[in-house]
This record gives structure tokens, sequence and C-alpha cells, in this order.
């Protein structure tokens, strides 16, 4: 598989934990008999996907970002690394925490106790929050390796 | 009625395993941000992360995973003597998040402003 491939995995399948999260927390509003099960089904693949997500691209990170991070060091954005990566690679530790957690919370009873509904409904929404934080800053890594590229070539 | 129903959960215990592993996630985000200021500001710290698995981010993030998971499993084995109500733990894991946040945050943000 080549390491493009690889990179393009990893929002990929942070997008898809930002949209089973958005299930989890759509669902947990509504609670009742009949969605029981799935809430419980997609915060475990909320689980997954991070994990998958941070499994991707942490193998990418340790493996081929050297390149990628010296090009935007010597670039216009050097910043994209000392600030957006830097901040990314540990804030993103702390979601995946997180997002392991939430199938425990959701495998409480969400039906009968108010408190575990509630439990469940923030931790889906930090997940969701904090993963589109690192959608954001992967847009300026990508922006900052694009734009020292662009500047070799003027 | 809505609100009496809002007020009653919040007073309302959580099951032993979200209480503990709750607690631990809000534990172990603040060891992970105080880690990431210990290992920057100390070369020591950051090659000794790094000596063990061959990078620094991939302990720390196994050291993460260690604490988590020992703190939870232990803490549930306590949890209904924890008592922890709702309100408390939502507030913990929220605080904990953004004061992790931004201890990460701004360490880097001040560590661009200085370079």
């Amino acid at each position: 598989m080549s390491k493009e491939l690889i990179l393009m995995l990893h929002p990929t399948f942070g997008v898809l934990t930002i949209i089973f999260s958005v299930w989890v927390f759509v669902e947990s509003l509504n609670a009742s008999d009949a969605n029981y099960a799935r809430i419980r089904g997609a915060s475990i693949l909320v689980a997954v996907l991070m994990w998958l997500t941070y499994i991707v691209g942490g193998y990418w990170y340790v493996v081929f970002y050297y390149g990628d991070k010296a090009i935007i060091k010597a670039g216009p954005w050097p910043f994209a690394h000392s600030f957006f990566m830097e901040a990314k690679e540990h804030v993103f530790l702390m979601l995946l925490l997180l997002a392991t957690f939430l199938p425990i919370a959701a495998y409480g009873d969400v039906l009968k106790k108010q408190s575990t509904r509630k439990l469940v409904l923030w931790t889906s929404a930090l997940v969701v929050l904090m993963s589109l934080a690192m959608e954001g800053a992967g847009a300026f890594i990508s922006m900052g390796v694009k734009v020292a590229l662009l500047a070799k070539q003027i | 009625m809505l609100r009496k129903q809002a007020a009653m959960g919040a007073a309302e215990n959580i099951g032993a395993s979200a209480t503990g592993f709750g607690v631990a996630y809000t534990i172990t985000s603040v060891l992970s941000a105080l880690l990431v200021v210990l290992k920057e500001r100390s070369g020591a710290i950051h090659d000794g992360l790094a000596a063990i698995t061959g990078h620094h981010w991939v302990t720390h993030g196994l050291l993460n995973l260690i604490v988590f998971l020992v703190l939870g499993l232990v803490l549930s084995r306590i949890g209904n003597g924890m008592r922890t109500t709702a309100s408390v733990l939502i507030m913990s894991i929220v605080g904990a998040t953004v004061l992790s946040g931004l201890i990460i945050v701004g360490y880097y943000l001040g560590a661009m402003i200085q370079s």
C-alpha cells in the first residue's frame, strides 16, 4: 500500500468517527427500547474507528512524516508543524481514550438512568468537537506542505 | 417536569465501570498533558521515552493506555464506593479535557511565539 493511501485513510477513519459519534449523540437524545442496541453498537464503532485512525495515522507519523516535517519547517508555514502537528499528536492521545470510554459509558443503563444518558451525550459531543479540531489541524499540516512546495517552485 | 427530571439525573449515581473509567480518563488526560510539557522541556525525559519504544510519542501513548486501563479497572472495582454523581463526573471529564487541551495548546503556542 502506498504511503499516500495510508495517509488518506487517517482522515477518512476520522470523519467516519465523527459521523458515528453524531449518531450516538442523536440516538441518545431519543433513547428508547427501539434504539438501545443501536446506541451501543454505534458507540463501539466510534471506539474501533478511532483506534484505526490512531494506528494508521500513528504508523504514517512515525515512519513517513520526517520528510514532510523537513519540508514544512523549511517553508513559509513552519507553524504547521511546530504548533498544529505538535498539538494535534498530543491532544489526539486524549481523544483516543475518550472514544474508548464512550462504549463503556453507553453500556450503562441509558434508558432508565438520566445520568448515564447525560454522560453519553457529553462524551459523544466532546469526541465530535475534538475530532473536528483534529481534522482542522490536519488541514493546516497539509497546507503547510503545499505552501512549502509551491514556494520552492517560485 | 423536565427540569425536575434533569435535576434528578444529575444527582444519580452512575455505574461502577463508567465511574471508574471516567475518573481514570480525567486523571490520565491531565497527566498526559503534563508529560507533554515535561518531555518538551527535558531532553533526558524525551530521550528516555524515545529509548523505550523507539519514538517518544509511541511510548507516551502506551503509558497513557496503561495508566487509563489500570486506573479504570482498579477504580471500577471500588466504583460503587466512590459515590460520584453524574454532574461531578461530567464536570470532571469536560474540565479535564479543557484543562489538558489548554496546557498542550498553550505550551506549543508559547514555544512558537518565543522562537
